[in-house]
């Protein structure tokens, strides 16, 4: 709370032992404190607002609302009273409550600087562009600061951004601004850089880039000092805008004179350069060229440019700079590209290449810069190239083992360099088994001999010799993604397990190992790999994926609701957090960072993730928690899940996902493409719709529930159920129409770069069976609500029909099941087998589970009045022999058939579990000699218990819930 | 100096593909406000380096702060880091650099930075760029997990309008978080 510094005013005093109650967050004090006040001063308002915080605080927000009206509707003026009502409404989030507080203020107190000022940042913190500019206008128009005046000047820039009309925004909003600082210029009032940035973005808005232009090299250009080259950075994207090549072309030239290491100047070089002769452009007769200086105008003066600027690295004493060695093999891709001849005259790339590796094979950026031109080698130089590289690299005589080793780190670096190259030209890849194997031994003995160069031992520090290991596991990952033996996984997980040993803050050793054990099914061990991670905030949002996507589809529910709670967390402060920032933006005058926190703040809305935790989360709750603790219905209403609405931005959904996070060698042919990114997108939203629907299904079959039977109910209430049923009716048409969508996607059968995205879980969902499960079983609902209307009378059809449906469920729920058996683990011929899809479908038939019962509980309660209402006329009718209706007996059955696949499933889990834990895992002679040696061989016995105790976890935990839906089963009797 | 980069500003949707370099075990990945503060505050001060292929190298944040009156105006390096495989270029020199050049345009008298004691690596490349320990900050870094709180070195290079080169005289004694500004 506000800081209350000179206490002068009888009241702050009086009031003060309030806010500190309040800060020390002893909100019951504070309200009694303010009650004892409010007794001896009834007018003392702002009392009043305390304990409303004090109340608001504790719980009690209707209460804490209507004591808050009390005063604001008084309108007060008062510093005290309005600052508290300024906190009570944000922490009530209702800040348009505060712009009407501090209208009521200023219309009261009209020359207040003050509370303009709150009145603006009022308006700012609503989003309220239009109301912002009149703001600014009117604190301008009190007090003529010129920050005031550009307020509303950026207020107007807003209101273009945001105007769903672009025509409005050229030809009303921007054209305004610029005249609003256009008679700034004039009047020569312009003081600060913030103006000049603002002017510069009006004019760039309206692509008034020549205007833009002469003000950046004008006098008003001279006040953009902070940023370091802000005016030719502002000039350079004019040109471009405008196309001024000889200009652009001018000034990367100038730029890179001074700095031939500024890449972005290089790409800007030679794209004027092309457009220069592509329209034959040549200075004028008396030899001008432009503004900026000389232009180059033929690739023969381009190649001496950059010919010259490595001549002079040459020269140099100091370390040689990178650029304007890649800068050449730039230009011969770009010549290349046109077809043109003369990139001959820079030299063969491969020598170049040659060249650029002697130079700066030693750096581990090497890989990274060179991968980019590998595309300029034919295929047939190739091996040629790695001999070439493999001559530079400077290693010891041979040993027993036949390996030759780097003396120091620079040489290993090298080595590495060679290593890395190889794999990104696919010479790793195209190696048989054998070949592949020995590689791996060779890796390995580099990284075990490399971790002597690590002088200290902080566990912070990385070996030197860590890439290594990690290109074994990815040599392993290829063995056995190629030729499924798993033994080559559990090898993979071993060596990993031991590199995270000797390097216990690789994040890449932690990321590969996380990968693994999901895809192997094993949850338990990836909670603490990515915990030790230390992600953080918006890394929820960027890395969570990796998280998300397997706890609750592995049955680890607990830890599932715990991974999107830590992303959930993120999402929701960021709305609060983004809003201070915009308004801190306004007053320290960083105009053009305003429109950009507006986009990231709508980018994380819209984030997939974001989506998805949402509704993942709420699904595990019901799946979990509803008729267990509560029923559905009151579940459904605690979360808030509305069946008619929802809140995933379907046609803006942005893939946050840091997909590229695991670091990869691969050739560029198996790398992750655009394509990639957008299938997997695809895939991820097509499953999200199926997620939210059936979300929004169970939230509509609770509400189903609620309702009245329409036999005594009144007119309104028979409308409100076919509301409630048209909805249901609805979803399940929508829900049809996107397993359609997901059949197509997953007959695609997208395989994506084993580092790249996982798949989503629709294929396994609809392979399983559970989706249309599912669907039949929510339907179901609809159509014992059309027996609910007709009674038990008449309806034989639609009876018989139900129960076919009761039948069909059962056999439906059988074949999931059926298709859940097999060992998740097991030994086959002394060596560990794993099927962790068999997890997944059983995580689904759970699922399906809860909804067939919960749909089940809803028959009952259709059927229980139906049935007693049978009863009654029998008694009276004295008719003993009139059978039970078929819908009756076709219920008891199902029921009882649902009895019995429970208790299946139960006994599977049980079974499994069992051999689980009689699997001794020990007893397993891991083939130690030329593959591992005795330390791996432990380490990849870590991996294995690992896994195994992981399965047990998830059975465990599968087993429980199991158990209590089974509880639920009891109270479907009718 | 090769680091053969891209500067330009940091922008929010950097925060988004800087894992590569906030994996990092000493780098700490900030709430979104914090980051945001120094956006809308001091834009300037906030620089990222970008690969040609895309990839982040690394990035420094900053911030201006101190009375000009008391000759405490001066720069502050919050946070710097740099992706493991761009190491080794002198990217971190280059990034401190151009700090010091923008607090010498703002009139600054010094620029500061906070680093761990135990952080060998890191102080040793500040004491090449001309920095030197001003004075040792008693537990500045809170540990988690049980482990001591670390001190902090307060490191210093004066700039060209501390003629004398005041501000950096070591203090004779270490001081606790609480009485630093």
């Amino acid at each position: 709370m506000a800081a209350r510094g000179h206490v002068q005013d009888p009241n702050d005093r009086r009031l003060r032992p309030i806010y500190d109650y309040l800060d020390n967050g002893n909100n019951k004090m504070a309200i009694q404190q303010a009650d004892k006040l409010l007794k001896k001063h009834k007018d003392l308002h702002c009392a009043k607002v305390l304990k409303a915080i004090g109340m608001q605080r504790t719980g009690k927000q209707d209460e804490a609302f209507n004591l808050a009206q009390e005063v604001a509707t008084l309108e007060p003026t008062d510093d005290n009273s309005l600052q508290a009502l300024t906190i009570l409404y944000r922490e009530m989030h209702r800040p348009e409550l505060v712009t009407k507080l501090y209208e009521a203020a200023v219309r009261k107190v009209p020359l207040s600087e003050e509370y303009h000022s709150h009145l603006f940042m009022a308006y700012a913190r609503v989003g309220d562009y239009k109301k912002m500019q009149q703001a600014g206008m009117a604190l301008y128009k009190i007090v003529p600061k010129n920050p005031y005046y550009f307020w509303s000047v950026m207020s107007l820039v807003m209101q273009a951004i945001s105007a769903q009309d672009e025509k409005l925004a050229q030809t009303m909003f921007l054209p305004l601004a610029e005249r609003m600082v256009e008679k700034m210029v004039k009047e020569e009032k312009i003081e600060a850089e913030a103006e000049v940035q603002l002017y510069f973005m009006i004019l760039e808005r309206l692509g008034k880039c020549v205007e833009a232009l002469n003000m950046v090299r004008g006098p008003l250009g001279e006040k953009l000092t902070s940023e370091l080259q802000s005016r030719e950075n502002k000039c350079m994207m004019m040109y471009q805008r405008l196309q001024l090549w000889p200009e652009c072309n001018a000034l990367s030239y100038k730029l890179l004179l001074k700095n031939p290491d500024d890449w972005q100047f290089y790409l800007s070089y030679f794209d004027s350069l092309f457009h220069l002769m592509d329209m034959s452009w040549s200075p004028s007769e008396e030899g001008q060229h432009c503004v900026e200086g000389h232009v180059t105008t033929t690739v023969a003066e381009a190649v001496k440019f950059v010919v010259d600027r490595m001549a002079e690295e040459d020269k140099k004493d100091s370390r040689p700079l990178r650029g304007p060695y890649m800068a050449c093999l730039e230009l011969i891709h770009r010549l290349r590209q046109r077809g043109c001849p003369d990139d001959k005259e820079l030299g063969d790339p491969l020598e170049l290449m040659v060249q650029f590796f002697g130079k700066f094979g030693d750096k581990p950026c090497c890989i990274t810069d060179l991968k980019i031109y590998l595309h300029l080698l034919p295929p047939e130089q190739h091996t040629q190239f790695r001999n070439r590289l493999e001559e530079l690299v400077p290693l010891g005589e041979a040993g027993e083992d036949g390996f030759r080793f780097p003396g120091d780190t620079k040489a290993l670096q090298r080595h590495l360099c060679v290593c890395q190259l190889s794999r990104a030209l696919g010479l790793q890849h195209a190696l048989d088994t054998e070949g592949k194997l020995s590689l791996i031994a060779q890796l390995k003995a580099h990284y075990h001999h490399g971790l002597r160069f690590r002088k200290s031992c902080l566990k912070t520090e990385l070996q030197f010799s860590d890439m290594y290991c990690l290109m074994a596991a990815h040599v392993y990952i290829d063995l056995w993604t190629e030729n499924g033996d798993e033994n080559m996984l559990w090898q993979c997980l071993g060596l990993l397990e031991e590199g995270l040993s000797f390097s216990p803050s690789n994040a890449q050793f932690k990321l590969l190992l996380l990968l693994l054990f999901c895809r192997l099914g094993a949850f338990q061990p990836v909670v603490d790999l990515y915990s030790s991670l230390d992600a953080k905030h918006v890394q929820h949002d960027t890395i969570g994926y990796l998280l998300t996507r397997y706890a609750g589809s592995l049955g680890q529910f607990a830890a599932a609701s715990q991974s999107c709670n830590f992303s959930l967390r993120f999402f929701h402060s960021n709305q609060k957090d983004t809003s201070e920032y915009i308004i801190q933006a306004y007053k320290y005058g960083a105009f053009e960072k305003i429109p950009e926190f507006i986009a990231f703040r709508t980018r994380l809305n819209q984030s997939l993730h974001f989506a998805q935790v949402r509704t993942e989360r709420m699904l595990l709750d019901l799946y979990t928690e509803a008729d267990i603790t509560l029923s559905l219905e009151e579940s459904v209403k605690a979360m808030g899940v509305c069946a008619e609405e929802e809140d995933i931005p379907w046609d803006n959904m942005r893939d946050n996902r840091d997909l590229t996070v695991l670091v990869s060698w691969d050739p560029k042919d198996r790398e992750l493409t655009e394509e990639h990114r957008r299938l997997s997108l695809e895939e991820e939203s097509v499953w999200l719709k199926v997620r939210s629907l059936t979300l929004r299904l169970l939230a509509s079959l609770a509400l189903l529930g609620h309702a009245p039977s329409p036999r005594n109910s009144d007119k309104t209430n028979e409308n409100g159920v076919t509301t409630k049923s048209s909805t249901l009716q609805n979803l399940l048409s929508q829900l049809d129409q996107t397993l359609q969508t997901a059949a197509r996607i997953t007959e695609k059968q997208t395989k994506y770069p084993f580092l790249g995205p996982p798949s989503s879980r629709l294929a396994s969902a609809l392979s399983s069976g559970s989706c249309h499960c599912q669907a039949s079983a929510l339907r179901l609902s609809l159509t014992l609500q059309e027996l609910e209307t007709a009674g038990l009378d008449d309806s034989s059809e639609l009876q018989s029909q139900i129960c076919n449906t009761f039948k069909s469920i059962v056999v439906q729920l059988q074949e999931m099941l059926s298709r859940c058996k097999g060992e998740v683990l097991e030994m086959k011929d002394r060596r560990l087998k794993t099927q962790p899809s068999l997890l997944e479908t059983l995580v689904f038939f759970l699922e399906t589970v809860c909804v067939v019962l919960w749909v089940a509980s809803y028959s009952a309660n259709v059927l229980r009045p139906l049935k007693s209402s049978l009863q009654k006329k029998k008694k009276k009718k004295k008719d003993t022999c009139t059978a039970m209706p078929v819908v009756l007996c076709g219920f008891q059955e199902w029921t009882s058939g649902l009895q019995g696949v429970v208790t299946q499933a139960l006994d599977h889990v049980k079974a499994q579990e069992a051999q689980l834990t009689t699997l001794k895992l020990a007893a397993l002679t891991l083939e130690e000699g030329d593959q591992q040696t005795q330390e791996e061989c432990g380490f990849t016995r870590v991996a294995m218990d690992k896994v195994q105790s992981s399965y047990l976890g998830s059975l465990q935990e599968l087993g429980d819930l199991l158990r209590k839906r089974a509880d639920s089963l009891k109270s479907l009797k009718i | 100096m090769l680091t053969m980069t891209t500067l330009r500003a940091f922008t929010c949707d950097d925060l988004f593909k800087f894992n590569n370099i906030n994996l990092d075990p000493l780098t700490e990945t900030y709430g979104i406000p914090f980051y945001l503060q120094y956006l809308a505050h001091w834009p300037e001060y906030f620089i990222v380096a970008e690969a040609p292929g895309g990839e982040l190298m690394g990035y420094i944040m900053g911030k201006a702060e101190g009375s000009v009156a008391r000759e405490e105006w001066h720069g502050h390096v919050t946070a710097l880091s740099v992706a493991p495989e761009f190491r080794r270029l002198g990217l971190a020199a280059k990034l401190m650099e151009m700090l010091e050049e923008i607090s010498e345009r703002k009139g600054g008298f010094f620029v500061d930075l906070f680093v761990r004691v135990s952080n060998q690596v890191a102080v040793n490349m500040y004491k090449q760029l001309g920095y030197s320990v001003y004075r040792t900050v008693i537990e500045y870094y809170s540990a988690s997990n049980g482990e001591p709180d670390e001190d902090a070195y307060d490191m210093r290079k004066a700039l060209s309008r501390d003629t004398e080169k005041k501000s950096i005289i070591p203090l004779p004694h270490p001081v606790r978080p609480e009485d630093i500004e």
